[in-house]
């Protein structure tokens, strides 16, 4: 059985419960073992807080990286944003110039991170590790939705030379494994918007998000799947304040592992959907 | 009296309040020392000749800087003491150094300085017209990250979390069957600690301007 330790991060637990659920329910149905991360903390957030001083930023990276390799075991990250950070962290502690620095902080706390483990996005482990058909074999409720799909920024993040689109494919393609349509519009790349809501919410609403919304409900899609829940609060809490500017919209917004979950036929109250603030317990509803 | 002398003279008078001393370059010692200290360097400085000069009030934004002047034989001491100005308040010299009654009322009227027992306080340098409550050089009192940092910023510091978890997702996250908390830094208190261990390693608390006591930045208005 392989074994992941699970970085939840901050916005999971407090935001979306509803994801950590699933994963666990998933893992379970694909025989991956969840080791915790005792005492992780923050990424740290990629957009705000590692802009305020690399060496704790680092360090706090280093740390959570600690954490996982002292149980010899890779990170799962289920965040586009921690994604981003402890992967480029990991690349970093790489250097032996940079290693020694971190090190040394490190070792006034007790720990030590000698570079041997990876950082691995959900999307690699369910589409690289266990494999779509697999996968497929634990669909017990082919989901005929018309979903798009939205992949978040940081998805893209990839070693030099390499392909961008890796992990949005391996993203659609477990999708589609549910039986669902994956649709898509001109602007799938475009950011939702919430890193630059944190600067200006008014723009960040009606240049990132309103665009969006308008292309998914010409589209008629039955909901919007996210990989981050970053880009899930702001398609949830976003389309709530659009209200304000008078764009009203209703589309379920949700997480890959909420939709393999339900796929694979985890009764939607056992998945605690309520934490969600866009309709995502009707569609569930839907499904049956 | 040479430098070395100088140096060894307040470390010998001021044992507990001096933090640091040196002599930067030829003819000038520097001292930073604890405000309660001030009198009693002062009082040393005095007895061995040396002539106050003037002071020097430098808002730094959280604190106020105020460098005492002094000559001593030819050479320069200045006392350099750092007031937050969340309670921007010291001792007076004036009654210790007639000078520096003057030197007090200017600090005090530019910087927002209060001098406990000043003999004589009140206007000197300023304009009559200006409003009450008008501190020429005094900086605005606010931390020195950037607006949008500072919550993020306080968060991670105090909590190792951009946001620390609400008693009420703790609530609902027990009906959802998951642990009311994650296992996250906040929920162990020996976790926390060597989070805050390592920031404080780094420094960034310090640079950044964070009360340990209060569990906030300063300078963040409540």
């Amino acid at each position: 059985m392989k074994k992941y330790a699970l970085f939840l991060g901050c916005m999971i637990p407090q935001r979306l419960p509803s994801a950590e659920l699933a994963t666990r329910k998933i893992f379970n149905s694909l025989e991956l073992e969840i080791a915790e991360m005792a005492g992780y903390t923050c990424c740290p957030d990629p957009i705000l807080a590692r802009l305020m001083d690399r060496k704790v930023a680092l360090s706090m990276s280093a740390r959570n990286l600690s954490i996982a390799e002292k149980q010899g075991l890779d990170i799962v990250v289920l965040c586009n944003g921690c994604f981003e950070t402890l992967w480029e962290a990991n690349k970093e502690m790489k250097h032996e110039e940079t290693s020694k620095e971190i090190n040394e902080l490190l070792a006034k706390i007790g720990r030590k991170y000698n570079g041997t483990i990876n950082v691995r996005h959900i999307v690699e482990v369910l589409h690289g590790d266990v494999g779509i058909e697999a996968i497929k074999k634990q669909v017990k409720k082919p989901l005929g939705l018309k979903l798009a799909v939205h992949y978040g920024c940081h998805l893209f993040r990839e070693e030099n030379g390499g392909d961008i689109w890796r992990k949005p494919k391996q993203f659609e393609e477990l999708i589609s494994a549910t039986g669902a349509e994956v649709v898509h519009s001109d602007i799938d790349q475009l950011c939702c918007g919430f890193p630059t809501s944190q600067v200006d919410e008014e723009f960040s609403l009606k240049h990132n998000l309103l665009p969006k919304l308008e292309r998914y409900q010409q589209m008629g899609v039955d909901g919007v799947v996210v990989v981050c829940p970053a880009c899930n609060v702001q398609f949830e809490s976003g389309q709530l304040a659009l209200r304000r500017y008078g764009a009203k919209f209703s589309i379920p917004c949700l997480h890959l592992v909420e939709l393999l979950a339900l796929a694979f036929g985890v009764p939607a109250k056992e998945l605690s959907l309520e934490f969600h603030r866009s309709p995502v317990s009707q569609l569930a509803a839907r499904i049956g | 009296m040479g430098e070395a002398e100088i140096v060894e003279l307040l470390q010998k008078n001021i044992p507990d309040g001096l933090f640091s001393v040196g002599t930067p370059r030829t003819r000038k010692v520097l001292a930073e020392i604890a405000p309660g200290a001030i009198r009693k360097a002062t009082e040393t400085l005095l007895g061995k000749g040396a002539r106050f000069i003037i002071i020097a009030a430098v808002d730094e934004g959280l604190d106020v800087n105020l460098l005492y002047h002094f000559d001593l034989e030819g050479k320069i001491v200045v006392l350099k003491v750092k007031l937050g100005k969340e309670n921007p308040e010291i001792g007076t010299i004036a009654d210790l150094t007639p000078a520096a009654e003057w030197a007090e009322r200017e600090a005090a009227e530019l910087c927002r300085v209060r001098f406990k027992n000043h003999p004589k306080p009140g206007h000197l340098v300023v304009s009559d017209k200006l409003p009450e409550g008008t501190f020429p050089l005094s900086k605005p009192f606010k931390p020195k990250l950037p607006d949008k940092i500072v919550p993020v910023a306080e968060a991670i510091i105090t909590v190792g979390a951009t946001a620390p978890i609400s008693s009420l997702v703790e609530r609902r996250r027990a009906e959802a069957g998951l642990p009311p908390r994650p296992p996250a830094s906040y929920s162990s208190e020996p976790q926390l600690k060597e989070v805050h261990e390592l920031i404080q390693q780094t420094n960034f608390s310090k640079r950044a301007g964070y009360d340990w006591e209060r569990k906030k930045l300063r300078g963040v208005k409540k």
